[in-house]
């Protein structure tokens, strides 16, 4: 599998005021990084698009994306799942 | 208290339904709106365009059927108004046998619900006439009944319907983050002018993260039985007034406040104000009597109720701020501290009035205007 860590932080910075441009904490929770309601269906949506995936609707919940580390892993998945 | 007619600096289109949102309840108000609507310089287009943006026009054409202006109104737009009401009529009656269809399967199934807005508020604020607009059906349940409310709507032969929204998908996913409504439902009808039934289940009295809240269980504890006008010993479930005045009020200060429904240009219009208006004049005596200010203190909505219902009297020269001593409530700066997330709309020093008559909100037009800061 490709490492898609590149493509995945500039889809977060795209949306997330308080990401810093050089380094993402993978273990901070997103709303400290400015995700509110709105942007995280703006950055679900971009995800999608970025990467070619679905999130099914047991995915669309708030532990999804917790945390970018959280969100990645969930994204990873389903690149896999569509993969095989 | 008595009203003073509204100042017409807006034009005589926005007065004609300024006058038509409050309620045209005396003698001066008839005349003037008789006199505004035979004028030779009143423009019909800007009239219509603002009736369909608030959502008026079947309220429009019943004042001037009622008002025996048929020889005073250019024909071909007195024939398309008494068309529109007859139509809205006829959507009435369908919505009135769909609601009670869905109401039965929900209370055979033990589930508490009401019916809320359009269905209530047709036949108890707008006295039966076929002149509230309704989208789509509302029902208020309680999270804990969602999954079984879902199952209960597609045996009836509903199913998840987002192809209403600009962007499907981006409907779809804010609908399964911000759980405060069931996704909108629909059903395919083969009826003459009508394609859908849509019907939009609430389970919140204000929204998903929202800083205050009023219990949905407790607000359903609260029903009243009300007739249904033309389905003779069926009566629906409904809010009794104190939980029906603040689930009104505060799905207007959500929608006011709410950037997704700048967006689409469904936030504050002139009948949901209406609607607010006629509920506290219907019910004054029930909402001033101490309950409904002790419901909203023990929830904190007080400032959010007082800020809709003191726009509500700047706008329409209403009394309700004054009758429910909420003069030092509903301050905007302590509320925008409440919600400075990008969700929220961002205040600005446009009035209400002026903020209703734009016609500049919505993604696809220019910067969403916002609040007064008063």
């Amino acid at each position: 599998m490709d490492d898609i860590t590149i493509q995945f932080e500039e889809c977060l910075r795209r949306h997330l005021r308080s990401a810093k441009p050089t380094a993402i904490n993978y273990e901070v929770e997103l709303v400290q990084l400015g995700l509110d309601s709105m942007t995280a269906v703006a950055v679900l949506l971009d995800m999608e698009k970025t990467f070619g995936i679905r999130f099914p609707d047991d995915m669309l919940v708030e532990g999804t994306f917790r945390t970018a580390g959280r969100l990645k892993e969930a994204v990873q998945l389903l690149r896999a799942r569509k993969a095989s | 208290m008595t009203r003073p007619l509204p100042d017409q600096s807006l034009g005589p289109e926005w007065t004609i339904l300024e006058l038509l949102a409050r309620g045209i309840v005396d003698d001066p108000e008839r005349q003037l709106a008789r006199e505004l609507l035979t004028s030779d310089t009143l423009d019909w287009g800007e009239l219509l365009e603002q009736a369909l943006r608030h959502k008026m026009l079947p309220m429009l054409a019943h004042h001037v059927v009622s008002a025996e202006l048929r020889f005073d109104l250019p024909t071909s737009i007195y024939l398309h108004l008494e068309s529109a009401l007859e139509w809205n009529r006829w959507q009435i009656n369908l919505f009135r046998t769909e609601t009670a269809r869905v109401a039965q399967s929900l209370a055979e199934n033990g589930i508490p619900f009401v019916v809320t807005k359009g269905m209530t508020f047709e036949s108890t604020l707008y006295a039966g006439l076929g002149t509230r607009h309704m989208n789509d059906i509302d029902f208020m349940i309680a999270p804990r009944d969602r999954e079984k409310v879902l199952n209960l709507t597609k045996e009836l032969g509903f199913r998840p319907f987002y192809e209403w929204a600009k962007d499907a998908r981006r409907e779809e996913i804010s609908s399964r983050l911000n759980p405060d409504h069931l996704p909108k439902l629909a059903r395919e009808v083969d009826q003459p002018g009508i394609r859908m039934i849509q019907i939009d289940v609430a389970n919140s009295l204000t929204w998903t993260r929202s800083p205050f809240d009023v219990p949905v269980e407790e607000a359903l504890e609260n029903r009243v039985e009300q007739p249904v006008p033309g389905l003779p010993g069926v009566s629906l479930p409904c809010f009794q007034p104190t939980y029906q005045f603040l689930f009104t009020v505060l799905h207007l200060f959500r929608e006011a406040w709410l950037q997704k429904f700048v967006d689409f240009g469904t936030d504050v219009s002139l009948m949901k104000f209406g609607d607010v208006i006629r509920l506290f004049d219907q019910h004054h005596n029930d909402l001033v009597d101490g309950e409904l200010l002790r419901t909203m203190d023990v929830h904190h909505v007080t400032d959010s109720v007082a800020w809709v219902l003191r726009h509500m009297d700047e706008t329409f020269h209403t009394h309700a701020v004054k009758s429910l001593a909420l003069e030092k409530h509903g301050d905007e700066k302590r509320l925008a501290a409440q919600m400075s997330s990008s969700g929220y709309v961002r205040a600005s020093d446009q009035s209400m009035r002026e903020r209703l008559q734009s016609k500049g909100r919505g993604s696809s037009r220019s910067a969403a205007p916002a609040h007064s800061g008063s």
